[in-house]
């Protein structure tokens, strides 16, 4: 499409890319197809399309109020879009540079603004989510239900070993999972210690700014990302392999440190660095399957019937498709068929708690799904979808859900 | 074929002037069919010839009043066919159907639900409206978009719309091996089964079930008929016999249709259970076409009839015979008829051609 | 506009019963200026998107009373402007009747609201073995409504047929707000065929809210291959000796050196690079008669001098060519963002000509030509690229269009095969038919449509603007019947 920018946008470094990737999209309409909220809302204001439409007008000067917030606010962000886009419009970025404007010029409400405010301080603090419900009961009548619903039985964390292979990688800790479940680390820690490599962790890193960056804050993003390269530094230098994130969601985060940071003098090169050294657990994994093969090999389980979910972090933002499926069937795991495995589960980062109606919605079209294979559990890739996820699930009937580095764990020991 | 165009248009205005209506007919093979004949003879015959046949574009453009007979004379040497199998009604020796006639009539051969109907394959035609002018629609290619859809309109309209010149038509190859196999069963398991081999990849091209026996015939290449009737199986019909049998059904020369007891034609889902209608029955296209005959001394209640045909959503016809006072064609509705009648006016304002034919508008 | 007071229309509007989405404010019109045709852009009065068929019936009482324009809008895949609004008009955006109401799988016939999107028909009916062979490369996001209105094509509708041949039924509101159905689930209905008429008339005689399409059964097995040939020619001719030799392939698309490279590049297809056009053949049916056939073809291609030819071993290597060619058009735009497609139809026969010259227009107007298109139908979609951001340059791409589309009606075929006219090919209309044609065209709407608020503006050109475009020889008080209304 043609775009005129105005000239507040027009030659900064973010007009700039914004052109580029309207000048791709030809309005074609094949995003639509894919976008779960335009799937249950049938509004093209509520499809890639129609969002690339405002942010453009947005863009091109027109006057811009809480409608088009709204629409942008809506967004999930899962990036389905771009899987389906025949153009390689890069939607994901397009909306990162949308929503920074539209927070500029649009003032939000009192109670949105607080609403967002909490969670930007509560979540990703790590030793306030520990201390865990005296944040969560102050901020509740803030919050939907879903919250509340969402803070999971805590597995035994189990033993991490003891560092003592030469191959070395960093692990993201981050900020909610350490707290809802550490042991997907600890699992991640020792299938890779089996694997003849050690995982550690650097203790000044957290969260990896996704959540700041959601809600559309990016100086507190740049904060947070900035704290982690400065942790991670001393042992990149020290010859730490890669960077392993076991939750796609902070993964496609990590993976964007680059990009994110490219125009910063200090650490755009740093940042390049980190995110070449970024690898999610199923890359690393996969590499390692001839490895892996044998150490199964030895293992004579029956076969299990698994519902794999997979996040679109994992296949629409880091276009990993496949991969941890291939593992679990080679841990002896029978996958079953997930009817529009690509529609995103509502989790989304802060979405189920900012747009809980819709979030509810398509979790519960996300449940019946994973469900209709009738599998004897179910397993995924990030901790928000996990516990998204286990909070749609219905009590009677409660089928497990795990990361699915966990089920490799427990078939190695 | 100028002049005698030329001075089609010329009557035809001529005739709008006066508001004077006239009858178009080719070979008079379907006079039976449709509201009474007024007016004024129109015969067509004497435009007539294959005015483009390209086997390797499988497309054919024919004058109205050529015969049928000597379109597939042509198309029998290439090895082709006009897919929708039409019917030959009452031919001898000098009357012949012409394609003329199988375009306004709109009538289709067994083949129907498998292939297609004649509008599926019209491409194009050419007419003259109720006001003498000349007008082409459509064209000589698979896919046309531009303007609405008027080859298809006039497919069916008996001539009410416009009188027909030129039509084109997509044609497909001859299947290389026909078969047809025979089953016995009753009609409720035949309708049954007919929808449900509908459903499968058969290579399907006739069915029919009458008085307890069901007859399907299968066309294609060799391997893959003899392959489904392996599948099938069934009671595999000599040859001659099962063409004798589908020209029998496809022309109405089957004992049948020969009787002078009223022929209805009820055109309903293929799936509608058995009508009870307690008359003689013949059924066809996979179950959406069950031909009744009255029984000779009992009046049908055509209101009954149309009443309970509605109500599973098909039509009725009085195909043949009977009384036609009370309406050939089925009834439309009000907001229908209305669009009828403006449709009827746009192309033929005086109301001059085959007035009457078509009686529910 | 012809409504004396906008707020008091408006207000008509909102007291439709349940209520209705309704968008007034130019924020959230604009987005819904344009379809796929994106040259052009109004923004209406306001859209409304109904959710139940009798707020349609409503919404055209209300535009009728008040003779104000309604165009209809499905999912907006269209690409010749049939969606594109009318400033003073309301545009009905049909996506929230989406519901599938039915699938039959024993009478093989699937009930669905026309904002239920093409593939969702065919993934309703899977289950079943069964599905909707009409296929355009939308596919994925565009709907069935639009299907109707547009009679889409598809690659598979050499064999399948088009919408026209796919669609049983529907349930349409007047523009008086009357509701009628057209069609029957039986195989024809009484009375003229209205359902052949509504297919492909753009919006122009009602608005439709429910239909019930044909179901097929899937074939027992496919084949699809490709060939690689040294020049368009040779690949043009195969086309007419696979056909002509009686094989009807399920689909023979036909691609150049431009598209293949595009379609590598976005979707790494594996499509072979040397080549200077590629044949994509899909054969289907019983597997003994598809195995028979494939021989046939290879003999054929072999002749033709296919310099290589592959089948595809599993259905994802199948899916995967077809992925592809279906993304064929979004890929070219990585070449250049800014092309314009047209849709004319020719008899297969002309091909190698028709293309020759398409090339030799493309030098004269120094603008690259691309060929992806439905070669088995004698379907054309040249793509002209040029730049967008130098004036005038999309307006040279415009007239370079339009000069084969008239190539197409002098060979003897059409201007548009399966896009439709919109806005895009009103010229064209002027040289594909004579003004009594026209005038034909233009009473059978006002058959259904008196008022003439349906789309107008669009698929059939006034007489009036075919004479000042010069397309149409009418001389000075030759127009016929001037007194009927022309819009």
């Amino acid at each position: 499409m043609q775009t005129n920018l105005a000239d507040f946008i027009k030659d900064t470094p973010e007009g700039i890319e914004a052109e580029s990737i309207l000048r791709k999209c030809v309005h074609c309409g094949f995003c639509l197809a894919t976008c779960p909220t335009y799937n249950l809302l049938g509004d093209e204001l509520d499809s890639p399309r129609g969002r690339i439409y405002l942010m453009k007008q947005m863009l091109e000067g027109a006057p811009v109020t809480e409608k088009t917030m709204l629409h942008l606010d809506r967004c999930l962000t899962c990036r389905a879009c771009e899987t389906t886009c025949p153009s390689g419009v890069q939607y994901g970025r397009l909306v990162d540079i949308g929503r920074e404007i539209v927070e500029q010029k649009v003032e939000r409400s009192a109670i949105d603004k607080l609403k967002r405010a909490v969670l930007k301080k509560a979540l990703p603090q790590t030793g306030l989510f520990k201390v865990g419900l005296a944040v969560g009961r102050a901020v509740k009548p803030l919050l939907p239900d879903a919250l509340g619903k969402k803070i999971t039985a805590k597995r035994d964390v189990g033993v991490w070993p003891a560092p003592c292979h030469a191959r070395q990688m960093l692990v993201l800790q981050g900020c909610v999972q350490p707290a809802m479940a550490p042991s997907i680390n600890a699992a991640t820690a020792r299938v890779l210690d089996k694997l003849g490599i050690s995982l550690i962790v650097a203790p000044s890193a957290g969260c990896c700014g996704a959540i700041p960056h959601h809600l559309n804050d990016v100086h507190e993003a740049h904060v947070f990302i900035k704290r982690n390269i400065d942790a991670w530094w001393p042992f990149v230098e020290a010859g730490a392999e890669a960077i392993v994130v076991t939750a796609s969601g902070c993964g496609t985060t990590v993976a964007e440190y680059g990009y994110l940071l490219r125009n910063d003098a200090h650490y755009a090169e740093k940042a390049k660095r980190i995110s070449a050294l970024y690898r999610d657990v199923s890359e690393i994994i996969a590499k390692e399957k001839n490895a892996l093969a044998k150490l199964l090999a030895v293992q004579n389980k029956s076969k299990q019937k698994l519902a794999f979910h997979s996040p679109c972090s994992l296949q629409h933002g880091l276009k990993i498709k496949g991969v941890v499926e291939e593992i679990l069937s080679a841990a002896g795991y029978e996958l079953t068929n997930v009817p529009d495995g690509h529609l995103c589960c509502g989790s989304a980062g802060t979405y189920s708690l900012l747009q809980s109606e819709l979030s509810q919605q398509l979790l519960a079209n996300k449940v019946a799904a994973l469900e209709s294979g009738a599998p004897q559990m179910i397993a995924t890739a990030n901790i928000g979808c996990l516990a998204h996820i286990e909070s749609g699930l219905d009590d009677s009937s409660k089928l497990p859900i795990r990361h699915w580095i966990e089920l490799v764990d427990e078939r190695l020991t | 074929m100028n002049e005698l165009i030329k001075n089609l248009c010329e009557r035809l205005a001529s005739h709008a002037a006066s508001k004077k209506p006239l009858t178009i007919h080719g070979g008079n093979t379907k006079a039976f069919y449709g509201g009474a004949i007024v007016g004024e003879a129109l015969d067509m015959r004497a435009y007539s010839g294959i005015i483009e046949y390209e086997p390797k574009e499988l497309v054919l453009t024919v004058r109205a009043g050529t015969t049928l007979a000597e379109i597939e004379r042509v198309m029998d040497k290439e090895n082709q066919m006009l897919p929708f199998e039409p019917p030959h009604f009452g031919e001898g020796a000098t009357a012949f159907a012409t394609i003329g006639g199988t375009v306004a009539t709109g009538l289709s051969g067994p083949r129907r639900p498998y292939t297609g109907a004649v509008r599926d394959f019209v491409l194009g035609t050419r007419i003259i409206n109720g006001r003498g002018e000349d007008l082409n629609f459509g064209g000589r290619v698979i896919k046309n978009v531009a303007g609405y859809d008027v080859s298809r309109l006039m497919t069916g309209a008996m001539g009410t719309l416009g009188v027909l010149l030129d039509c084109s038509f997509k044609v497909l190859p001859k299947p290389a091996r026909e078969i047809t196999l025979r089953y016995e069963m009753d009609e409720a398991t035949a309708i049954q089964r007919m929808n449900e081999w509908a459903g499968r990849p058969l290579p399907l091209s006739a069915t029919s079930w009458c008085d307890g026996v069901l007859m399907v015939r299968l066309s294609g290449a060799e391997s893959g008929v003899k392959a489904a009737q392996e599948k099938l199986g069934g009671e595999n019909v000599a040859d001659k016999m099962a063409h004798d049998f589908w020209s029998g059904l496809r022309d109405h020369r089957a004992g049948f249709f020969s009787s002078s007891e009223p022929l209805w034609r009820l055109s309903v889902p293929s799936t509608t259970p058995a009508l009870q209608l307690n008359m003689p029955q013949w059924m066809e296209w996979g179950g959406a076409l069950r031909w009744v005959r009255g029984i000779a001394g009992v009046n049908t209640d055509i209101t009954t009839l149309r009443v309970k045909v509605d109500a599973v959503g098909g039509h009725v016809t009085l195909f043949r015979n009977g009384d036609k006072s009370t309406g050939v064609f089925h009834p439309l509705q009000p907001v229908l008829g209305k669009i009828h009648r403006n449709l009827k006016t746009a192309f033929d304002p005086e109301n001059i051609l085959n007035r009457g034919r078509m009686d529910n508008i | 506009m012809l409504v004396t007071d906008t707020s008091n229309f408006i207000a008509c509007l909102q007291r439709i019963q349940p209520p209705l989405n309704i968008l007034t404010d130019v924020e959230r019109l604009k987005p819904f200026e344009t379809d796929a045709f994106i040259s052009h852009r109004a923004t209406p009065l306001c859209a409304v998107l109904p959710e139940t068929e009798s707020q349609v019936a409503e919404i055209l009482k209300s535009c009728s009373r008040e003779r104000v324009p309604v165009v209809t809008r499905g999912a907006g895949t269209g690409i010749s402007g049939g969606a594109i609004p009318h400033d003073d008009g309301v545009l009905v955006v049909l996506t929230k009747l989406n519901k599938i109401a039915n699938v039959d799988a024993l009478a093989r016939t699937a009930t669905v609201g026309p904002g239920v999107r093409n593939l969702a028909v065919s993934d309703a009916a899977k289950p079943f073995r069964l599905f909707y062979a009409p296929d355009p490369s939308s596919q994925l996001i565009c709907s069935i409504g639009g299907n109707v209105a547009e009679n889409s094509g598809g690659v598979h509708c050499l064999k399948y047929g088009l919408t026209t041949h796919n669609v049983m039924r529907a349930r349409v509101i007047t523009s008086d707000g009357d509701v009628i159905e057209i069609g029957s689930r039986a195989l024809d209905a009484a009375g003229y065929d209205l359902m052949a008429v509504m297919t492909g008339s753009e919006g122009m005689l009602g608005l439709i809210t429910e239909i019930t399409v044909k179901l097929v059964a899937e074939p027992e097995h496919i084949e699809t291959m490709l060939a690689a040939f040294p020049s368009v020619t040779d690949a043009a001719n195969a086309v007419g000796k696979i056909i002509g030799g009686g094989v009807i392939p399920a689909a023979l698309e036909m691609m150049d050196k431009m598209v293949v490279e595009a379609c590598e590049k976005v979707m790494s297809a594996g499509f072979p690079l040397d080549a200077e056009a590629l044949l994509l053949i899909e054969l289907d049916g019983v597997r003994e008669e598809v195995a028979e056939q494939l021989a046939r073809v290879e003999t054929v291609l072999n002749e033709c001098h296919a310099q290589e030819i592959r089948v595809a071993a599993n259905a994802a290597e199948r899916e995967k060519l077809w992925r592809a060619r279906k993304g064929a058009f979004a890929a070219l735009a990585t070449i250049q963002p800014d092309y314009y497609t047209i849709d004319g139809t020719i008899p297969r026969r002309c091909l190698p000509e028709v293309l020759a010259r398409y090339a030799e227009l493309g030098r004269e107007y120094g603008m690259t030509v691309a060929n992806v298109f439905h070669a088995g139908d004698g379907n054309l979609h040249p793509c002209i690229f040029y730049d967008g951001t130098v004036p005038g340059e999309m307006e040279r791409s415009e007239e370079l269009g339009g000069k084969m589309l008239e190539i197409c009606v002098e060979v003897g075929g059409t201007i548009t095969g399966e896009h439709g006219v919109g806005i895009e090919k009103l010229k064209q209309m002027c040289v594909q038919f004579r003004p009594l044609e026209l005038s034909a065209f233009h009473e059978i709407k006002a058959a259904f449509d008196p008022s003439g608020i349906l789309n107008p503006g669009k698929g059939i050109p006034s007489l009036k603007r075919c004479s000042e475009w010069g397309g149409m020889h009418v001389r000075a008080g030759e127009i016929p019947r001037s007194d009927i209304p022309r819009f």
